[in-house]
């Protein structure tokens, strides 16, 4: 199934927005859709290495040529033969300049009309960005300006697209406006996790910058390019180790998106995978919440494990452990905010249960975008981890998990996660995904989950 | 909150900071949203008036809080300002290790319980675990599904 490269939202009732911030969204939704067409000049979902390299050039031969010429795997070009047949990389901003034109004046457009000074120059930066390639300068400003009420994101971001060397960014852009009172919650969440200080194996790697971890949840606009086809329910920016380290992150829940992954993925998930009678000692408003709060931990935990050289070392594996360590640390750091009485038991279970259910949302994205897969291939390792601790059993369904054994489990899964990020080989990597990282776990229970597929 | 013949515990400074917001919100926010009621009725039809119902919900929400603070205040009992002391004891700062992690709060009672301000209730699992308890010794907490060790660190 090939989703649109553009959706929209509609806008929520009640979203406090000026006349003049309509018509700033207005002219910024347009340049979010003119950013499509690029992106799917880039993508080709038939080709792991999409149109990014040259349809005839092997892995090898990309890796040599790279030897002499590093713009070869530049996240920001595009690689193509030259007249002689040699690889030659070719910047994106002139690749694309004709349609990048369009999307930059409509951004100055928008700058134009906006009466907040920083946003405004904000929308500069970015536009010019996007002409001149200076992408890192547009994410300094914006990790360093207030969290304002529009969020506007564009440019080259993801890498999920490039399967054979996970380094060419996709196009992507989103429009979202801030949900005061979920942001609020998601912030307070933020402040009791990264109040604790945790042990760490080589702290001589390990990215620091607790104190500039920003989250904001957003009601949405548009999604254009990448996202409008992989639909994420939350992001994570920037992408840059050491940017993020300097500057920061700032994560991102997208309203609109969770509700629809809650209401057709994850919740009918949780009905049909687990046992009647332990289903019915969980309302759908505890599961939401808890869905809702798996999000926040994913993303808050991101940072908290970022080691400089952790995706040099792991190189393919590094997405996968990436993503999936952030969701294992997410549940585990819930245990002190327990003990604190932050949260209530059920509210804990309500997370586990949910972080399950997650599991085979992804399993469910991947059979329809294979970009997915090493979130897949994570949330595997993790079910395959819990089977066999005995956390969870399997019988027609988890019938019942054990969430003290289930708790256990999860901590001992971080633990081994994280060593492998922070001083983990390659070899240690390839090994825990052979051992755990089989989707078969996934494809046992196709039958009961046959009409969500 | 249940309320029962037990004192609820209060610092000095949790028992002002309460009785400084009761004041606020006999003196100054109750007749606001009295005032605000009663404009909102200007608008006419009450059953499609946003502002009348926004304004008797937050009423709802302050006259509870208002009963809230009236019977603590009517039952509390001060805890003397904290010396450094070589045990745990309400209003103490502790450090400690939970698991790999490491936590730096204060215990307060029940109803100055602020965690987002590092503030922590004397009633949660981990206040009941480590009053009485002295820098370097540990204690094992289990509250389903959670079975942590916790050590104190440092009392300040």
């Amino acid at each position: 199934m090939t989703r649109p490269a553009v959706v929209h939202f509609p806008l929520k009732k009640g979203t406090p927005l000026a006349a003049s911030e309509k018509k700033v969204t207005e002219k910024l939704t347009k340049a979010a859709e003119a950013i499509a067409p690029i992106y799917e000049k880039q993508v080709n979902a038939l080709d792991s290495q999409a149109n990014f390299y040259p349809a005839d050039a092997t892995k090898d031969e990309i890796q040599q040529a790279a030897k002499s010429n590093s713009k070869i795997l530049s996240p920001y070009t595009m690689v193509e033969r030259d007249l002689k047949g040699r690889l030659t990389a070719i910047p994106y901003h002139i690749k694309f300049r004709d349609e990048l034109l369009k999307v930059a004046s409509l951004i100055e457009d928008a700058a134009k009309i906006s009466d907040n000074f920083e946003f405004s120059k904000r929308l500069k930066v970015q536009a010019n960005a996007l002409m001149e390639g200076k992408y890192e300068t547009s994410d300094i400003y914006w990790l360093s300006m207030k969290p304002y009420k529009i969020n506007f994101v564009i440019g080259p971001i993801e890498r999920y697209e490039d399967r054979l060397f996970f380094t060419k960014c996709a196009y992507q852009s989103w429009l979202g406006v801030m949900d005061k009172k979920q942001t609020e919650d998601a912030i307070l969440f933020r402040d009791f996790i990264v109040s604790s200080r945790r042990k760490v194996l080589v702290p001589s790697e390990k990215v620091e910058f607790m104190d500039k971890i920003q989250i904001r949840v957003d009601d949405m606009l548009v999604f254009s390019g990448l996202i409008a086809r992989f639909m994420f329910t939350s992001s994570n920016l920037p992408n840059d180790v050491n940017l993020m380290e300097k500057y920061g992150s700032e994560a991102t829940i997208f309203n609109q998106s969770f509700n629809n992954k809650f209401n057709k993925r994850r919740y009918p998930i949780f009905l049909a995978v687990f046992e009647e009678n332990f289903k019915n000692s969980y309302p759908r408003s505890l599961l939401r919440q808890g869905s809702l709060r798996n999000s926040y931990l994913h993303e808050i935990s991101h940072p908290l494990l970022r080691y400089k050289d952790a995706e040099k070392r792991l190189q393919e594996y590094f997405p996968i452990f990436d993503e999936i360590s952030a969701s294992v640390l997410g549940v585990k750091a819930c245990g002190s905010l327990l003990l604190k009485d932050i949260i209530s038991q059920k509210e804990l279970e309500a997370i586990m249960v949910m972080f399950i259910a997650l599991a085979f949302c992804w399993w469910m994205q991947y059979l329809d975008e294979s970009g997915v897969i090493h979130y897949a291939q994570g949330f595997a390792m993790a079910l395959n981890f819990f089977l066999e601790s005995g956390a969870i059993r399997e019988s027609k369904g988890f019938s019942w998990p054990n969430f003290a054994k289930l708790f256990v489990s999860i901590d001992q899964l971080d633990s081994s996660l994280e060593r492998i990020l922070s001083v983990g080989t390659y070899e240690d990597a390839k090994k825990f995904t052979e051992q755990y990282g089989s989707l078969e776990i996934f494809e046992r229970f196709r039958p009961i989950l046959k009409n969500l597929i | 909150m249940a309320f029962s013949s037990k004192k609820i515990i209060l610092t000095k400074e949790g028992f002002a900071n309460l009785q400084r917001e009761y004041q606020e919100l006999i003196n100054q926010k109750r007749p606001a949203v009295i005032n605000r009621i009663s404009r909102a009725r200007e608008f006419g039809d009450l059953s499609e008036n946003s502002e009348y119902d926004a304004a008797k919900e937050e009423q709802t929400l302050l006259e509870v809080r208002i009963t809230q603070l009236e019977q603590v205040l009517k039952n509390f009992q001060i805890v003397q300002d904290v010396q450094k002391t070589d045990i745990v004891v309400i209003g103490s700062t502790v450090v400690v290790e939970i698991n790999d992690e490491i936590h730096e709060f204060s215990l307060v009672g029940s109803m100055e319980a602020n965690p987002a301000a590092k503030k922590i209730s004397n009633e949660s699992p981990v206040g009941k675990a480590l009053l009485g308890l002295k820098a370097g010794e540990s204690v094992e907490v289990a509250i389903s599904p959670v079975k942590s060790r916790i050590k104190v660190l440092e009392i300040k």
